[in-house]
């Protein structure tokens, strides 16, 4: 199975794709991220088929697709927030071999390197604004309670929130509330970024808001890896863009040069209906 | 002797046994909640030994009656060659019998807890006490308030029962009373009174409760 899978790959894959091998003799890592053959299976259905690819530092790579074909698990991956059952992968120099139990040491230094912004906020609903950025790092870096609050305010500023700082999410729109959530990942300083779908659950108004902070972020130089159905986003904040479906990698390159003039006939048909809808 | 000047001269010995009731209500809860927190974990702990021992506690617990409780440890205690003290079985049958009841209410909180804030302690790599401790536990306790603060109105009336094992709460009071005066009516009248004057506000304070922490969330 996983063969002809690898076979087929092969022969579908536009000239330049990345192989998928690991490349872990490297002292400095050319890429920030690099997945190789990651594999996952929901029960039968069969969620990823041996995904690989490279995202270098400071890149901003968009991940687009139709539902289901499979973007968040992947993303979910890479911080191990779902497991994968057969690959590998290097997160900012740390290797990880996917197939076998994760160390939990390992697994939470994987997670302080790479912070994730999920659809739903999920803010801590019991903890303000400011709370919500300043318990993760007095607990995961050890900060104390005045450190990770002049850095949360920092981050607030940063992200246009300061006043809402004693406000607690139920209070404060989508919007702000995924802002605060990207504020409580920038915290830990992260190496790099994972973004799923970010803005889907928010009015256009609101997500434009969203959008602003994204590519400040992206500017700063921050390594992101975002799922979104954006287009203009990707389009024009992207230097990478992968389309996936059913579980693979369809077409990856250029976004400019992808949105323009799609390699892959279904690349086409989704772009075509993302973009007129 | 009217009804009120007998209530007057009786009223001191009552007010002793109401402090009794609120002395043995307040242990119970101090002593049982913080342990159905821990049964309350290890009930959804992924260890089976530690889940069904913990399930057997929590199910006798609620399945037998505070009474049946009261007594096992009254004349139980005993056959282990101790001899405590009646108030302090009391507070062990009620501790036990709110530990029991609170675990369930804390489980239902700790299992409304939204996966997703869950999800996000556990993406920002918070160890996994951590996540318990900060995340989880706060937010699932909250849920649980009102139900508990339900249930300490219920083990509040409960800690009459601890009469039948001599101790002298207000129930207990208002019996020997009434058997020397042979005005039970009146004295049972007036305890039904004063248990009336700490359930009633304290079932509006947990309507209050349970309405503004809707609101906030």
């Amino acid at each position: 199975m996983t063969e002809t899978i690898a076979e087929t790959q092969t022969e579908t894959v536009p000239k330049g794709r990345y192989s998928g091998k690991v490349d872990i003799g490297l002292k400095t890592p050319k890429y920030l991220v690099e997945l190789a053959q990651v594999s996952k299976h929901f029960g039968s259905n069969h969620v990823l088929k041996g995904v690989s690819l490279r995202v270098k530092p400071g890149e901003v790579c968009s991940i687009i697709g139709p539902s289901g074909a499979g973007k968040s698990t992947l993303l979910r991956c890479i911080n191990l927030l779902e497991t994968p059952d057969s690959g590998n992968m290097v997160v900012a120099g740390q290797y990880v071999d996917l197939g076998k139990p994760q160390d939990r040491r390992a697994l939470l230094s994987l997670r302080r390197n790479v912070g994730m912004v999920f659809q739903s906020f999920n803010l801590f609903p019991h903890l303000t604004v400011m709370d919500n950025i300043a318990l993760p790092q007095r607990r995961v870096l050890k900060r104390t309670e005045a450190e990770a609050k002049e850095h949360g305010m920092e981050l607030l500023e940063r992200v246009g929130l300061a006043d809402k700082a004693d406000s607690y999410p139920a209070k404060i729109s989508g919007g702000q509330q995924q802002r605060v959530a990207i504020a409580r990942a920038l915290a830990l300083e992260p190496k790099a970024m994972l973004f799923d779908e970010p803005t889907s659950a928010l009015d256009p108004e609101l997500a434009q808001e969203v959008l602003t902070v994204m590519k400040e972020v992206a500017s700063s130089g921050m390594t992101m890896l975002v799922v979104t159905h954006e287009m203009n986003f990707a389009r024009n904040v992207g230097d990478h863009l992968v389309v996936m479906e059913d579980g693979a990698i369809i077409e990856e390159g250029d976004p400019e040069q992808i949105m323009s003039d799609p390699a892959q006939e279904r690349t086409r048909q989704f772009l075509a209906a993302v973009i007129n809808h | 002797m009217n009804t009120f000047e007998f209530w007057g001269d009786n009223f001191p010995q009552m007010l002793a046994g109401m402090g009794v009731s609120l002395q043995l209500t307040l242990g119970a809860l101090v002593m049982g909640i913080p342990l159905g927190l821990l049964l309350a974990l290890g009930v959804s702990s992924k260890l089976r030994l530690l889940r069904w021992v913990c399930l057997a506690l929590v199910e006798v617990g609620r399945g037998a009656p505070a009474l049946v409780v009261l007594y096992v440890v009254y004349y139980g205690l005993p056959v282990l060659k101790l001899s405590p003290e009646a108030m302090t079985c009391a507070y062990i049958g009620l501790t036990y019998t709110t530990c029991a009841y609170t675990s369930e209410y804390i489980r239902g909180g700790l299992k409304s807890v939204s996966p997703g804030s869950i999800e996000a302690a556990h993406a920002l790599a918070m160890p996994g006490l951590d996540v318990l401790r900060f995340i989880i536990i706060p937010q699932g306790l909250r849920v649980a308030i009102p139900s508990l603060m339900g249930f300490a109105i219920q083990i509040f009336q409960a800690t009459s029962l601890t009469y039948s094992i001599t101790v002298r709460e207000v129930t207990a009071v208002s019996y020997s009373v009434a058997s020397q005066t042979f005005r039970a009516l009146e004295i049972f009248t007036l305890a039904g009174i004063m248990y009336a004057i700490i359930t009633i506000p304290a079932s509006w304070l947990t309507n209050k409760v349970e309405q503004r922490l809707t609101l906030r969330h």
